[in-house]
């Protein structure tokens, strides 16, 4: 038999995740890695508007719309692991409880990061 | 609270087990599998024990790995009563036999035919439903191109459109091809 050596302990609970929108880029890699498929987002380009005027017009995307289905969810972190602009986050909020499974389909206000309290 | 982990032999699971109880972990928590196909390959086995006088000692975690073929492990249902639901449990999802456990079906009927967990099982209607990650950032819908293969679709020279000629695919094959694509993330771990 051996003991190897232990695995760390999260710091943070795991009640539900959470959207940090202004570090939301769009980029699609929460809704491609997610393992349920429980996560659909949209956005669209707009000319950016911080680029020094003469400067080749620059897009960026703007996030439309974002959508978490807990009921599918299964709380593997994958998209907060996976995000390269750290905007999803794990939180201590819990997902309420429904009377629908249609009340578990959570948008960018639901998801919006509530200041830690 | 961290495990500890205990790695064995199986020939070794039941002795391994029976240690545990004695050294106080006699609450057991569960049994189950993990399908190392595409990694380790067959599958490994685990079970977690608490301590039932200070349940805030760090659990004792067992684990084992077993071929795929022949997918057995002696029963600790001998040992510990509970375990034979987990085991009937992990029987049903991956067809690991407990030799001296019980082979009634729990959750799956005998007349489904698979083993739902194991990877070489394929979620056949993910290869027709809406991906929300087939679009494009700056897309509010998918375009017609999918440019990306969704986790758990196997593409389809391994599985839904596969030359008649080769054998079946691996559970190694879907494994590979239906793991999701990775971003490269700067968070340090």
């Amino acid at each position: 038999m051996s003991v190897h050596s232990e695995t760390p302990t999260p710091s943070v609970a795991h009640h539900s995740i959470e959207l940090v929108e202004a570090e939301c880029t769009s980029c699609m890699v929460c809704a491609r890695v997610c393992p349920t498929w429980c996560i659909d987002l949209s956005s669209h380009p707009e000319p950016d508007a911080s680029q020094p005027a003469g400067a080749r017009v620059r897009t960026v995307n703007i996030l439309d719309e974002f959508i978490l289905d807990w009921s599918l969810c299964m709380f593997c972190g994958q998209c907060v692991d996976e995000c390269p602009f750290h905007a999803l986050v794990w939180s201590d909020r819990p997902v309420a409880a429904q009377r629908s499974r249609a009340g578990l389909v959570s948008g960018r206000e639901d998801l919006r990061k509530r200041p830690h309290t | 609270m961290t495990d500890t982990l205990r790695h064995v032999e199986p020939a070794n699971w039941t002795s391994a087990v029976a240690v545990a109880l004695a050294d106080g972990f006699r609450h057991f928590d569960f049994l189950t599998a993990v399908d190392e196909a595409g990694r380790a390959g067959g599958f490994s086995v685990h079970a977690r024990l608490v301590n039932a006088d200070d349940p805030h000692l760090p659990a004792v975690r067992l684990s084992t790995e077993i071929p795929r073929e022949p997918a057995e492990l002696d029963s600790i249902s001998f040992l510990i009563a509970g375990a034979s639901w987990c085991e009937r449990e992990t029987t049903d999802f991956f067809g690991i036999a407990f030799r001296g456990g019980s082979d009634r079906h729990l959750l799956v009927p005998r007349t489904h035919g698979t083993f739902p967990l194991r990877k070489e099982e394929v979620l056949g209607a993910r290869v027709v439903a809406h991906w929300p990650g087939a679009k494009e950032p700056g897309e509010r819908a998918a375009g017609a191109r999918r440019r990306l293969a969704p986790p758990g679709v196997p593409d389809p020279a391994t599985w839904g459109d596969r030359d008649p000629a080769l054998p079946p695919p691996t559970a190694d094959d879907i494994a590979a091809s239906t793991a999701p694509g990775r971003s490269r993330s700067r968070r340090p771990r």
